[in-house]
């Protein structure tokens, strides 16, 4: 269902008041699953015949028009008609059927659901390094839908305990409604409550990984990228929990996916028997970079504003790994002001020193060098650093401020 | 901050008396009238007379701090003023575990008003759960007779309800003075900006 439902399920179960428990002890070691058993149980068009699929299906109509009509939508024609491409390309049988929405949400997150519409949180945007890790997630959730795991989860489910009427999902939505507000992101999250009535078990996560390594490798994207986005989420993950002093979640036996680390090594080894030698194989990085040009800052922002160091120094490196620019060196600079430690003043200043030396350095670069100047007491070179600021961006909210500290 | 008391809230409420939303059914004794008068605000150092009765935010939830109180009119998802009475360096807005990834920044007396108006803005983001926030201006403003600042913004939340604010404060002494006003976007911002003018004018420092 979704590359991160330990999290999200995690959250839904504050709201959902944990009467989903008993669905998450499925703790069963799971052996890797070959690419080439993956083949896809439905066909274009496909429509539920048996009543209880169309009943949910139903349902998922109404949560559809829900997400469709949300303002946290990015709605930007150009990036939703290029992830719709993607999902045509690596969507198998039911390319031409399944709908994707890009959710304004800056966490890693994205998710399937069972009437065939995927949910992208914006926050993934960010962390793809080019299209191929991109398609993989797309592939992977589209994986989930063509092996038709909704609908088994759902009679695996009802079959284990009644209490999972549909009416338990209705509830989850309502608490939206009902003022439930978690300060979070949630709010369109809160379709985890959904989601998580859906738990994936180990196979069936296994099963996704396969059936996207297999859809990437036919579409020409190559396979190991499945594998990097899992490594750069492991490592995010880890950084974060380090900076915080704390440990990072491993796979539990409460935790449906398989264990992080076992994960990566399938995908490593799938991507392996999926990929055909000789074969050239092009991980869009061009493409892509171009596609998300006009909201990555937007997408930076969201990330490095959030005040979560470990997480965002990790990704601004994971990032930088394909070459540092003005951009991110602006924001590196940002995760250490907004850390604010000891000497975490003169990391910040560096980052900026060095960010307005690349010709591609945001207006902001320019304003946060010129006041980490003044701090240090070089009044001169401050100003300087503030009026190209303000030529830059004459415009800029700020600017009356920023007019007067110049004098 | 006070969108994060309410999860605090919210989570209470539900849990021991099933009712739906604060204040809606019982407040619990949540909130306290607050008189057209001179009141002081805070941890004390700052009064403010409003125009009109406001309604106090009482601060039994675990994230206050002592330097931080909330007044509401139309209860807190519509308007809200925020004081921000003297938070010295090296103090938080919020309380927070030190263990949360996600963090509102530590205020720090040399911090310039760009960088009050970040700190701001990142609380929004990590406790108020904006997903969107943008900048209106960041003027220069007097207030209680120091120069500061004016911050005008707005922001889209996770509940999908845009809201706007605007906040005056100055450091004083190496300590943060702000008052803070956030409400929903449409109706709710306009109905009141007139009172937080007049508080805002209204406030001065303990003698």
């Amino acid at each position: 269902m979704c590359m991160r439902c330990f999290e999200l399920s995690r959250r839904s179960m504050l709201i959902g008041g944990g009467v989903l428990a008993s669905s998450l002890a499925t703790g069963v070691a799971q052996a890797r699953i070959r690419p080439a058993e993956m083949v896809p149980l439905i066909g274009p068009a496909f429509r539920p015949t048996d009543t209880d699929e169309k009943g949910l299906w139903s349902q998922m109509d109404r949560v559809e028009e829900e997400v469709a009509g949300s303002n946290l939508l990015i709605k930007d024609p150009a990036l939703v008609s290029y992830l719709q491409d993607i999902i045509g390309r690596v969507g198998g049988p039911a390319a031409r059927d399944m709908r994707i929405y890009l959710a304004h949400v800056p966490d890693f997150n994205a998710m399937m659901f069972p009437s065939g519409f995927a949910v992208v949180f914006s926050g993934l945007l960010l962390r793809m390094r080019n299209e191929a890790q991109l398609a993989g997630v797309v592939a992977h959730e589209s994986g989930h839908f063509l092996r038709r795991h909704m609908i088994r989860s759902w009679r695996d489910m009802k079959r284990k305990s009644d209490i999972f009427a549909i009416g338990a999902m209705a509830a989850g939505l309502g608490g939206a409604g009902a003022g439930v507000y978690l300060g979070d992101y949630v709010q369109l999250a809160q379709l985890g409550t959904i989601m998580s009535l859906f738990q994936y078990s180990r196979a069936m996560e296994a099963e996704a990984d396969a059936m996207g390594a297999k859809l990437i490798a036919e579409a020409g994207y190559p396979p190991i990228e499945m594998a990097n986005v899992w490594q750069q989420l492991i490592g995010e993950d880890a950084n974060s929990a380090r900076y915080r002093r704390k440990q990072r979640r491993r796979g539990s036996l409460f935790d449906t996916h398989p264990s992080p680390d076992s994960r990566m090594a399938d995908l490593r080894i799938s991507a392996a028997e999926v990929t055909v030698p000789g074969r050239a194989y092009d991980s869009g990085r061009a493409r892509y970079l171009s596609k998300i040009a006009p909201i990555r800052q937007m997408l930076l922002d969201d990330q490095v504003k959030l005040n979560d160091p470990g997480a965002s120094a990790y990704l601004l490196e994971t990032l930088a790994a394909d070459g540092w620019n003005g951009l991110l060196r602006y924001y590196e600079g940002e995760v250490w002001r907004l850390r604010n430690r000891v000497g975490d003043d003169a990391r910040a200043a560096q980052s900026y020193a060095v960010a307005v030396a690349y010709p591609d350095a945001p207006p902001e670069a320019w304003r946060s060098h010129g006041l980490a100047l003044l701090r240090e007491g070089r009044g001169g070179e401050a100003k300087s650093a503030l009026a190209r600021y303000l030529q830059m961006k004459p415009a800029a909210p700020d600017a009356p401020f920023i007019r007067q500290m110049i004098g | 901050m006070r969108k994060a008391k309410l999860l605090a809230a919210a989570a209470v409420l539900t849990v021991t008396s099933g009712c739906n939303a604060v204040g809606e059914s019982t407040d619990l004794g949540v909130y306290q009238l607050v008189r057209a008068r001179d009141t002081k605000v805070g941890n004390g150092s700052m009064y403010v007379t409003p125009p009109r009765p406001w309604n106090r935010q009482r601060r039994l939830f675990f994230d206050s701090v002592r330097w931080v109180e909330d007044w509401t009119l139309n209860g807190p998802y519509l308007d809200g003023i925020t004081f921000v009475s003297g938070l010295p360096n090296s103090e938080f807005l919020v309380r927070q575990r030190r263990t949360e990834d996600r963090q509102v920044p530590k205020f720090r007396s040399n911090m310039t008003a760009p960088e009050i108006a970040a700190m701001l803005e990142s609380a929004y983001r990590v406790r108020g759960g904006a997903i969107e926030f943008s900048t209106l201006g960041l003027t220069p403003r007097t207030f209680m007779g120091y120069p500061g600042f004016q911050f005008d913004y707005e922001h889209l939340d996770g509940d999908e309800l845009w809201r706007k604010g605007r906040g005056v404060g100055a450091v004083i002494d190496g300590r943060l003075y702000l008052i803070l006003y956030d409400a929903a976007k449409s109706h709710y911002y306009g109905n009141a900006i007139q009172d937080f003018e007049v508080i805002t004018n209204s406030a001065r420092l303990r003698r």
